[in-house]
């Protein structure tokens, strides 16, 4: 008996999960946004190089993991402007990742699935890029579900439809 | 963002916000991976940070457990630092086989740990991984004792690899968290039955960048 529940509960939880739409990636809050915006300030002064593309990396990082779609535009326009510059694979690597996660976030699944199997071509057990693109892909169903969900339902209010004005004419 | 919100979530009577620390490539990643299940090796340094839940029954109480997984790179460190607020437990780990990354315990993460950790009661626990490396060990388990005994951390010795002592480590964790009367008042209790008392608590759980 025990064992039956515990399956439903199972089976439950996977479809809360499938219909809640959470993703298994870190959110940002907006003072860590903005702690990382200083630590930028603050590098443009007096860091070396090397210092500020850290700074740099960690900014863009918290902008794309963040709660408010404008930081995870900015954070994708970042990235995309220092992508064609960033030479060292590790650093290309992350920042194409980072850039993943960015479309991810705002909704451009397919970009954001380009992106993520780049990185796979890169490191294929890459544990991160894994687990996003695995949450990619249960986007991307769930899109698809809902969408067949929709067209199933006017295709039968449209029947429907038809079938009444049928038999009223008669 | 909180559990309220949600009503197809299953219960669950806490929920506990971990968080994995040290040195870059002493296994945090692989510890959590392990403990989590999707098994598999995995050798590229996290960035910035990641997490993963998991739902566990112990001491007869449904937990969720939220780990925070961070990564142990210097460059990440201003950032990682932000995610240590909030946490109810804290897993310092170290490579048996790598020295320095012992001594940087007291040298760096304690006191990381001391800047940036928002619960005075949190408990902390000092993990000794890679003993599957037995050979190559170059701190010795009596060390691992006596820093744990120094700074007042529950210990223990593991393998992510080979799995020995994983869910034990949380396992003993979380029973301690449970023993803390201060770190369950606000480990925001969860679930159907009380959804107005957890109400008025998930501002505050919200507040740690968690996304539970």
């Amino acid at each position: 008996m025990a064992k039956i529940e515990a399956k439903l509960g199972m089976i439950m939880d996977s479809v809360g999960q499938f219909f809640s739409g959470k993703d298994h990636l870190p959110y940002c809050d907006s003072d860590i946004v903005s702690g990382c915006e200083k630590e930028v300030l603050e590098a443009e002064k007096l860091s070396s190089d090397e210092q500020m593309q850290d700074c740099l990396l960690r900014l863009s990082w918290a902008l794309v993991h963040s709660k408010h779609p404008q930081d995870v535009h900015r954070g994708i326009a970042m990235l995309e402007a220092s992508l064609p510059s960033t030479k060292e694979p590790l650093q290309q690597r992350e920042k194409l990742y980072l850039l993943a996660v960015g479309y991810f976030r705002n909704g451009d699944y397919s970009r954001s699935r380009d992106l993520v199997d780049r990185c796979l071509t890169i490191a294929p057990d890459w544990r991160q890029a894994v687990t996003l693109k695995k949450a990619i892909e249960d986007k991307i169903t769930k899109d698809g579900v809902i969408g067949l969900g929709i067209a199933a339902t006017a295709v039968g209010l449209i029947a429907g439809g038809i079938a009444a004005a049928v038999s009223r004419k008669k | 963002m909180d559990a309220s919100s949600s009503s197809s979530q299953p219960e669950f009577d806490y929920l506990f916000k971990l968080l994995l620390i040290g040195d870059s490539g002493v296994g945090k990643s692989t510890l959590l991976l392990s403990f989590t299940s999707d098994n598999f090796e995995d050798l590229s340094p996290t960035i910035g940070v990641d997490f993963k839940v998991k739902y566990v029954t112990i001491g007869g109480k449904k937990l969720k457990l939220a780990i925070w997984d961070t990564a142990g790179q210097e460059r990440f460190r201003t950032l990682t630092s932000s995610y240590y607020r909030g946490a109810q437990g804290i897993i310092l780990v170290y490579d048996v086989t790598r020295r320095e990354t012992f001594t940087n315990l007291s040298d760096i993460w304690a006191k990381e740990i001391d800047l940036y950790s928002t619960n005075q009661d949190c408990i902390k626990m000092l993990v000794g991984n890679k003993v599957d490396k037995e050979s190559e060990r170059v701190v010795s388990k009596n060390e691992g004792i006596n820093f744990a005994r120094e700074y007042g951390c529950l210990f223990t010795e593991c393998s992510a690899k080979t799995r020995v002592n994983v869910a034990q480590c949380f396992d003993e964790l979380v029973m301690k968290i449970l023993e803390t009367p201060s770190l369950l008042a606000e480990g925001s209790s969860g679930g159907k039955k009380n959804i107005f008392k957890q109400k008025a608590q998930s501002s505050d759980a919200s507040s740690g960048g968690c996304c539970s």
